[in-house]
């Protein structure tokens, strides 16, 4: 019964989302009220029938209902209760139902919010944003149903959403027997968590687009738009870079590299989004505060949904294959399609209304160390950033497998040789535009507002070289650039502050505290810039200063690697509550002849995979990481240890979090009063200040 | 099982290694210790690491070969320990490689052909930017003059940041 609920609630958002589409683009075309009414009762209609459809699978998953096909692939009678719900994004059927099931709250949520404020872009808003439903759902209900069952027809057992002729339900118990289980690999917070952030991010980016689509379509070409959907691109990136985290996160603790980003073309795909992204938080400020780069703006939101949808089409559709990559599947096409129209469709719209003299600048760029022109070069850089990861990722080795018929990989070798140029460039960007003004900033004001955050960075690469006796000349290099960023955001916190002090007399934490009050969106930025700033000098200690050895150690002898001596104690098999076999090695990691702590890392043997679970000590400083990679077969008396040694590496987590919070500062609504609210506290307030 | 096979074959080849470095150590006095550090002539599993983390496991694509515990991979490592026991050097090692399996098996193709499209076309598409960039800025430049007669001309009529300007006060005189 499930199944039937379940399916028959997708087809009719399916149906739903279709006639939103019609109606929304007709009705906004004859200007008719009713009909765009109409269009947005079905565009909110969708989120309910999703509701219903995803609670069922969730229920399906939880209840062990077998004879669903998706329920019997990713879960098991061992599958505890919160991996089962968390199944629901565990293989491409039930992920692109939970993508539409976001999706549709995401839609609702832009409708009902701005439904009466932007009333000339919501037919066309509701157009795109259910186009992209429509599509996802028409995947779902025609190539990827996961409330298909499992069917008896004859000697064969056959998937199907409709009972075929003369089928029978084969029988729970053996479907239960047989069931799959949960792929292993996503049995990890990261993980579970994870894929919603990116899907979160996905989705939430159709929003701008979708306004940036009705802005063209409509000619209400103003920032309406963008003071619409200001907030949904910040809530998108901050999903997506939470979603990156998280995943680099999974891979260093599941995946057994001893790092946490690979290069891999499925992290790329996610990377690139965020990229282009990025870029358009920058520069859509400039065409809010200065009526610049209309055109540019709409490429790079078009550019950034375009990525998010290639970055889908290439992790589910077999383009490229990952750990991280769905299975290959018939959507290819279809998504490949989908992509390439919409991406013509947007590109056309902007070339329409370019051409008619619509999209013009309202002011002339007037001195190259403007913030406008940084913000420029900023864009150009995260461009080119893309572009090179693109290329090394989808580019080169679709080009070389189609025209030259070679398959090549390229790895981290390509990527640590093309993109640091680019990576330095951006930090610098980042160190210097905020320093510069709208408008115009000579050379003489420039330096000078440098001088500064230059000395202290000069200070902190000496007391690096003095206290790390760290002498390479790439290293500093890249500390100094990285660090110039985050004291230029500190330097404009403390100038701000500062300055509020002395006109006002405030205390230090309230003039700091008026200042993110006041505005949120600039001294937040500040802060996620010294996130980034964290996240760099993590990424180059890690990167630069990372040590591996591999040993064999027998039961009771250690070895010295990089200041930690580690001693193999004991070896022992267990069994899991989920019925996995363990092999599991106890070692004890000891520094200056102090023991720091015991640590178990382990084999775990899946019945479909095995899987290589590191144990790590971390400190500030660094993660002592080890690895279990063999051992004696008969009584383990010997064991082989893979070890490495991170420098500076849970500064990349660390700046995540501050990243997040200084992206939540900038996104957090302001309450603006109207002037008869506003009026009494502004005349209390200086009468305080005078008394 | 990969985990056995790779300790199997771990096992035989470190008796030999094994015994030279103990007789080694025994020779010279020194205290035993666990490590299998490289000395001339000895093939550590970091020698052989070093060469795998530039290449790609035959299996599973995009991981590199020192990192994944495929059973494919610990043979693809053994070959690698042979052929450096052997007396290869790296680059012969990966050339061998590079002949049996293709250019996908490194981070980087070999082939000057693909290696070119793969390193030099990121950089020709940033220098095309660069002068594009150029080319506007030289433009925007020139036309500088131009935009600052205009600004002059047009000085009777109050810009957009003036006239937002005297709507303020006027709203501030009005409160």
């Amino acid at each position: 019964m499930l199944a039937e609920i379940g399916f028959v609630s997708t087809f009719l958002a399916f149906v739903a989302s279709i006639y939103a589409i019609i109606a929304a683009v007709y009705g906004g075309r004859q200007h008719s009220e009713r009909l765009v009414a109409s269009a947005r009762n079905a565009a909110l209609l969708t989120f309910p029938l999703l509701l219903v459809a995803t609670g069922a699978l969730v229920i399906a998953l939880i209840r062990g209902e077998y004879q669903m096909s998706y329920v019997w692939s990713v879960s098991d009678p061992n599958t505890q209760l919160f991996y089962r719900i968390t199944a629901l994004w565990g293989s491409q059927k039930g992920s692109i139902l939970f993508w539409c099931f976001l999706m549709s709250l995401f839609a609702v949520g832009a409708l009902v919010l701005n439904w009466r404020t932007h009333r000339r872009l919501m037919p066309y808003v509701i157009a795109y944003t259910m186009a992209t439903l429509a599509f996802f759902l028409g995947l779902v209900v025609f190539y990827e149903n996961p409330f298909e069952r499992w069917w008896i027809v004859g000697e064969e057992a056959v998937e199907a959403a409709l009972i075929p002729a003369g089928a029978v339900a084969p029988s729970m118990q053996r479907l239960a027997e047989t069931a799959n289980g949960l792929n292993p690999l996503l049995r990890h917070f990261g993980m579970i968590i994870h894929p919603p952030m990116l899907y979160l991010g996905f989705v939430a980016f159709t929003i701008p687009f979708a306004f940036a689509m009705a802005a063209l379509a409509s000619g209400d070409l103003s920032t309406n738009w963008i003071k619409a959907t200001r907030r949904w691109s910040l809530v998108a990136w901050l999903f997506l870079a939470l979603g990156l985290l998280l995943g680099g996160r999974w891979a260093y603790d599941v995946l057994g590299w001893g790092g946490y980003w690979g290069w891999d073309p499925v992290e790329n795909a996610a990377f690139l989004p965020w990229l282009i992204g990025t870029a358009f938080l920058h520069s859509v400020m400039i065409q809010e505060k200065r009526g610049m780069l209309k055109v540019w703006n709409m490429f790079l939101i078009i550019g950034t949904f375009s990525a998010v949808i290639f970055g889908t089409f290439a992790t589910r559709s077999g383009l490229i294959d990952s750990v991280h990559s769905f299975a290959r599947s018939e959507i290819g096409f279809p998504m490949f399609f989908f992509w390439a129209a919409i991406t013509v469709i947007s590109v056309g719209l902007i070339l329409w209304r370019w051409n008619r003299g619509e999209l013009k600048d309202e002011h002339p760029f007037v001195n190259i160390l403007s913030r406008e022109s940084l913000f420029v070069l900023n864009n150009v850089v995260f461009v080119l950033l893309f572009v090179a990861i693109f290329w090394g990722s989808f580019g080169a080795p679709v080009i070389s497998e189609l025209f030259m018929g070679e398959d090549i990989t390229l790895g981290q070798d390509y990527f640590l040789r093309v993109t640091p140029p680019l990576f330095v460039a951006l930090y610098i960007l980042m160190g210097v535009a905020p320093l510069s003004a709208w408008g115009a900033t000579s050379l003489r004001r420039l330096g000078k507002a440098l001088l500064v955050p230059l000395a202290l960075t000069a200070l902190f690469l000496v007391i690096i070289v003095v206290t790390q006796h760290t002498s390479d000349p790439g290293a500093l290099f890249g500390y100094g650039i990285v660090s110039l960023a985050g004291f230029v955001a500190l330097y404009e916190t403390y100038r701000g502050a500062s300055a509020r002090r002395r006109s006002i007399g405030e205390s230090w934490p309230r003039a700091v505290l008026a200042l993110f009050t006041r505005n949120r969106r600039r001294y937040g930025g500040y802060i996620v810039h010294l996130g980034i700033t964290i996240i760099g000098i993590g990424v180059i200690g890690s990167t630069l200063f990372q040590q591996t050895t591999q040993r064999t150690l027998a039961v009771g002898e250690s070895v010295d690697f990089g200041g930690y001596t580690l001693r193999y104690d004991n070896f022992t098999n267990a069994i899991a509550d989920d019925g996995r076999q363990m092999q599991i090695a106890d070692v004890t990691l000891i520094r200056n002849g102090q023991v720091l702590t015991t640590m178990r890392p382990r084999h775990d043997i899946y019945p479909t995979q095995p899987m290589t679970i590191a144990a790590s000590y971390s400190t500030l400083e660094n993660d002592f990481y080890v690895l279990l990679v063999g051992w004696e077969e008969t009584n383990a008396n010997s064991a082989t240890f893979k070890m490495y040694i991170n420098p500076l590496i849970n500064l990349v987590w660390w700046g995540g979090l501050i990243l997040i919070l200084g992206t939540l500062i900038g996104a957090w609504p302001t309450e603006t009063l109207p002037v008869t609210l506003r009026e009494p506290a502004a005349v209390n307030g200086r009468a305080r200040a005078k008394a | 099982m990969n985990v056995f096979d790779n300790m199997r074959r771990d096992t035989i080849y470190r008796v030999p290694t094994f015994l030279i470095f103990l007789l080694l150590l025994l020779a010279l006095a020194v205290p035993v210790t666990a490590q299998n550090s490289p000395t001339s002539g000895t093939v550590t599993a970091d020698d052989v690491n070093a060469i795998a983390k530039q290449m790609y496991c035959p299996v599973c694509e995009n991981i590199p070969l020192d990192v994944c515990s495929t059973a494919a991979c610990a043979q693809w490592r053994d070959e690698i320990r042979i052929q450096l026991q052997q007396g290869r050097t790296e680059q012969e090692i990966k050339n061998d490689f590079v002949a049996r399996y293709g250019d996908r098996v490194l981070g980087t193709p070999q082939d000057p052909t693909l290696r070119a499209l793969s390193l030099v076309t990121p950089w020709m598409i940033a220098a095309l930017v660069a002068l594009v960039a150029a080319v506007v800025l030289v433009r925007w430049w020139r036309g500088r003059g131009t935009a600052a007669l205009a600004t002059t001309g047009s000085v009777a009529a109050p810009s957009d940041d003036d006239y937002r300007a005297r709507l303020e006060r006027d709203l501030q005189a009005r409160r």
